[in-house]
């Protein structure tokens, strides 16, 4: 049993690229809880994907051994979050099993949006925020200038701050003893009924899930049933123990204070929710650890295996994905245009993206993805209120009354000359402006109310673009609001192709629908005969283009009775035209799908 | 359409292989007749004999061809080569009893070797094999080397068919395509090799060449026509990986697909005013005019190729000699293997070809004798061909037989991988659909 006053949990929260895989690498490092030779970057982030993209997709905790100065052995637990936006709830839960966390912030470019929204987050979990200035050794850093923004706009100290730099590991060792004089040990009654979060779970093919959690009273043994609060689920607890780097290290109990795993052989995550309060099933606590909500899918797509007999083998890696992602959900759909495939739920747009290049990495799988859409409410006029994710569900003529759309407040901060033209995008992009602040005498953060219908379309894009990549989004889920939508339908050859419909804002329908036709024009090949692209809003053409017919597809020259040669430039002809999807008579690549998903002008 | 999985690769020379392959009993045993003659009765045969050589390499050509320049002792080279030929020639022929029908000197430019050495090997081949009387027996000229001399002789040896490389009537256009005629050196030769008693002259046009406008091109074909060859071959340029016009093809006046494709109906217009019937796809013949050893190739009847890169289709299977000459040569003197690919066609595979190949020509698709030819059905190949009709891309000729129009030979690719598709009913789901 550890003394629970040598405890420190704490997390590292930061905007993307400010250095806190880096720092998490070096405090492990210091620590030893790594040999030298096992040592590599990002190491807490083992996804590959992570790597890649150099972002945290999955919460990873781990325990180290401090020696500090006062000559005490402090258990450090740091618990990795991921620091998208998408992952908010996540973060939430991480942050709540911790007593304190780390705000890096980069030397030279200062507070971002998702620092502040990181350090809010922090803050209603009522966390001790400790900033450390990270990359001073960057030509540009300006750590005076950081820190005055940190105190300015954040309102907390940071005279104290570590300045540090990650990368070189100069100053780091500062940041150990900053954390064990300044992170609150954590409290507990270790004979109380027993109360754990959970933060995380994993699926393992040995043990079943792997649940990550936090103890703040009682005592989880291995051979306690335990009850998981909100799902009910009971199961007899296999194994408990700690969070090593590389490894697990098995204990016989977990007490108030401890961040550690338990195992029970429990085939499913979805039993395991974050967030959820562990307990006793014989004797359970009173009252839930505050905060469990069930996750809820924004951002919903249609995904379709590119050739539709991989169907089976979408399916199954659509339940191994989930097996250790429990925010995702998908259930069968089918479209006329793409045959059978799965109406996908996201968190939002990286998570979405993160999910679909899993399934074509992990699982060799090729896709097709329909157009993101966000959750409509929709009200009919005989009074029913139904929630739509799906075009296809979408109402149209006199049974629609009206429908919503789901608003968010975003927040974005950017160097001040681009203020203007942050706001003219979040104009055309139907935002309502709320306020402007200076955080500091060259940054601004501009709050607006989004539609979320907007940001799922190329906003981050635009943005990157209008800023040269400065400005910062974040946004939360504010509500849904009443909004003239319309369903938008693409037809080839006058067909409507149902995997193209989307829903729009009347007011956007026509530059859309242009700027798709075209798109579609551009992807299509030439074939036997003229094919009308159009596009349409309930019957009526508001858009038209044409794919002219094929005129000249030949084999004229016959060298010497080459037959063979003739076989093989057809034989390849045909192994490309496999790869189209046919739309009646229209044979439509894969391409043309994708194209349309990125219209950006 | 059947994979190639058959296709053995046996190239190379290796002196310890036997120049047969094993797995062709019909080519081993010698018993042509047999095999040959499936599933007609005694068919006969078209010999190929490839000249691989030119004076000078043509800047759309990616052929198997050498400039003669490349060898320095040029006279050494093609009397060795035409005596390997020979020693082929002779051989091949012990294999087949077969009567030969059409004889066909392509190239390169056969017109290189000497009259002499062509005199030869035509001789050989009346000697060696049952050459039919009235048999086809063309030679390929380019202009510069069609002289009044070389014509009459090569006329008195039995070549009674003389294919001209024109390609354009306009210098300006010569020049861009690499060539070292001029129109008037086309137009003398096109003169000489009537005088030299030629009944039977064909010309080779090509239409997208660099620079070239609809109307040069239709000023190439009127003056073509004025010269009343009884054939005309027209192709349209294609960029072909590997040659000097594809190096500069991004930057050269090139016709676009639909302008080739305009030229290309421009070409059908002028020549069926004139007179000439366009049987195949790119061929227009007076009137039983028609290149019968072309012929052959789009009719399933078997030819035999010799020389390097040279193919055939004989004895139920379709092959190749290996592409490099002194590989092919040295093959031949030691006794070794020559064949590059090998493939036995299957019967699926030869309804395949029968439905590609026969499209290109007026003969047309019988969809009735399919089934009883190949044992492919038609499956949806009839309502295909009844909807391809309508766009006007095909035409019923009556008795079973269907055949593209002008425009539907444009498009002949795309046609072709429909009609396979339908017949393995491939489509089906998404015609009902439609």
């Amino acid at each position: 049993m550890s003394d629970i006053t040598k405890i420190r949990n704490f997390s590292i929260v930061a905007h993307i690229d400010h250095g806190k895989s880096t720092l998490a690498d070096r405090l492990l490092e210091l620590c030893g809880a790594v040999d030298k030779r096992d040592m590599e970057s990002q190491i807490l982030d083992n996804m590959e994907l992570e790597r890649e993209r150099g972002i945290t997709i999955k919460a990873r905790a781990v325990k180290l051994d401090y020696t500090a100065k006062d000559g005490n052995t402090y258990t450090l637990n740091l618990i990795d979050t991921p620091g998208h936006v998408d992952f908010n709830y996540e973060v939430s839960r991480s942050l709540a099993a911790c007593e304190g966390a780390l705000l890096v912030v980069d030397a030279s470019q200062g507070i971002e949006a998702q620092t502040l929204a990181n350090t809010y987050l922090a803050v209603d979990a009522g966390l001790e925020v400790l900033p450390v200035i990270n990359k001073i050794d960057l030509p540009a850093a300006d750590p005076d200038r950081v820190a005055a923004e940190v105190e300015d706009v954040i309102g907390i100290d940071a005279s104290e701050a570590p300045r540090i730099s990650a990368k070189t590991g100069e100053n780091v060792a500062d940041v150990l003893e900053y954390i064990v004089k300044n992170v609150p040990a954590p409290t507990g009654d270790p004979d109380a009924p027993l109360r754990c979060l959970i933060f995380d779970s994993q699926y393992d093919p040995y043990k079943g899930v792997i649940v990550y959690l936090r103890a703040f009273d009682g005592t989880l043994r291995a051979g306690d049933r335990v009850r998981m609060m909100a799902t009910g689920a009971e199961y007899d607890v296999v194994e408990v123990g700690h969070l090593r780097p590389l490894t697990m290290e098995r204990r016989d109990v977990l007490t108030p204070g401890e961040v550690g795993y338990f195992t029970a052989s429990i085939k499913n995550v979805s039993d395991t929710r974050v967030g959820d309060t562990v307990t006793l099933a014989d004797r359970p606590t009173e009252e839930a650890l505050p905060g469990y909500r069930k996750v809820q899918s924004m951002v919903f797509s249609g995904v379709y295996p590119a050739d539709g007999s991989k169907y089976p083998d979408l399916r199954d890696a659509l339940e191994k994905l989930k097996l250790n992602d429990a925010s995702l959900s998908y259930e069968p759909e089918s479209s006329v245009a793409l045959g059978f495939g799965f109406r996908c739920g996201f968190l939002g747009l990286l998570h979405m993206e993160i999910i679909q290049e899993r399934l074509e990495r992990e699982f060799n799988l090729d896709l097709i993805t329909t157009a993101p859409s966000v959750v409509y409410k929709i009200h009919y006029t005989d009074g029913r209120v139904e929630m739509v994710d799906n075009p296809l569900n979408f109402p149209q003529g006199d049974v629609l009354d009206y429908a919503e759309e789901p608003f968010v407040k975003a927040s974005i901060i950017t160097p001040k000359e681009y203020t203007g033209s942050i706001m003219e995008l979040c104009q055309e992009r139907r935002g309502v402006f709320r306020n402007m602040t200076y955080i500091a005498s060259d940054r601004v953060e501009l709050h607006y109310e989004l539609p979320l219908n907007e940001i799922i379309y190329d906003f981050f894009d635009a943005l990157k673009s209008r800023t040269r990549g400065y400005a910062s989004l974040d946004y939360e889920l504010c509500d849904y609001r009443k909004s003239e939508l319309v369903k938008l339908d693409i037809l080839l050859n006058g067909d409507i192709v149902d995997a193209l419909s989307f829903i729009v804002h009347r007011e956007k329908a026509y530059p859309r629908a242009r700027r798709i036709t075209e798109k579609l024009k551009e992807n299509i090949p030439r074939q036997m005969f003229e094919i009308p692209i159009q596009a349409a809003i309930g019957g009526k053409i508001i858009a038209r283009e044409t794919v002219k017919a094929l005129r000249k597809d030949v084999l004229a020259k016959c060298y010497g009775g080459d037959i063979t040669r003739k076989k093989k430039l057809l034989e390849k002809q045909k192994e490309g035209k496999k790869r189209m999807r046919s739309l009646g008579t229209v044979d439509v690549p894969q391409e043309a799908f994708m194209a349309v998903l990125k219209l950006d002008e | 359409m059947a994979k190639h999985k058959s296709i053995v690769r046996i190239g190379g020379v290796s002196p310890s292989r036997t120049r047969i392959p094993r797995s062709s009993s019909a080519i081993r045993s010698g018993n042509l007749t047999h095999s040959a003659a499936h599933p007609g009765s005694q068919r006969r045969l078209g010999l190929y004999i490839h000249i691989p050589f030119c004076r000078k390499k043509c800047s759309y050509c990616d052929f198997y061809s050498l400039s003669c320049g490349e060898s320095s002792d040029f006279d050494t080279l093609s009397e060795r080569y035409a005596t390997v030929l020979e020693r082929h020639l002779t051989e091949t022929a012990k294999l087949t009893t077969s009567p030969v029908d059409t004889v066909y000197f392509g190239g390169g430019t056969p017109t290189v070797l000497s009259t002499r050495q062509l005199t030869r090997l035509l001789s050989v081949i009346k000697k060696r094999f049952k050459l039919l009387p009235g048999a086809e027996i063309t030679v390929e000229a380019n202009p510069e080397s069609a002289l009044p001399k070389t014509l009459k002789a090569l006329r008195r040896a039995g070549f009674n068919r003389i294919s001209l490389g024109v390609q354009s009537l306009s210098d300006h256009e010569l020049e861009r395509l690499g060539r070292i005629h001029d129109s008037d050196t086309a137009k003398h030769a096109f003169q000489s090799a009537r005088d030299a008693g030629f009944k039977n002259i064909s010309i080779d046009l090509m239409f997208g060449i660099e620079d070239q406008t609809p109307e040069s091109w239709r000023d190439t074909l009127r003056r073509a026509i004025e010269l009343h060859p009884e054939h005309i071959s027209c192709y349209g340029l294609r960029v072909e990986d590997g040659t000097p016009l594809a190096l500069r093809a991004s930057t050269a006046n090139l016709a676009d697909d639909d302008t080739q494709a305009d030229m290309y109906l421009d070409a059908c217009d002028v020549l069926a005013d004139a007179g000439y019937r366009h049987y195949e796809i790119s061929n227009w013949a007076q009137p039983g005019m028609e290149s019968r050893h072309n012929l052959r190739y789009w009719r399933l009847e078997p030819y035999i190729g010799f020389g390097p890169a040279a193919h055939s289709d004989c004895f139920g299977a379709r092959y190749s000699n290996v592409r490099d000459i002194e590989s092919y040569m040295r093959g031949i003197e030691l006794g070794g293997a020559v064949l590059d690919e090998y493939e036995d066609i299957e019967e699926s595979e030869r309804a395949f070809e029968y439905v590609m190949l026969s499209l290109r020509t007026t003969d047309g698709v019988d969809l009735d004798s399919l089934s009883k030819r190949f044992s492919a059905p038609p499956g949806d190949a009839r309502e295909l061909m009844r909807s391809l009709t309508q766009q006007e891309l095909a035409s019923y000729e009556g008795g079973g037989r269907w055949c593209l129009t002008e425009r539907g030979w444009l498009i002949s690719n795309s046609i072709i991988l429909k009609v396979i598709d339908a017949m393995s009913g491939a489509d089906r789901p998404q015609d009902r659909n439609s």
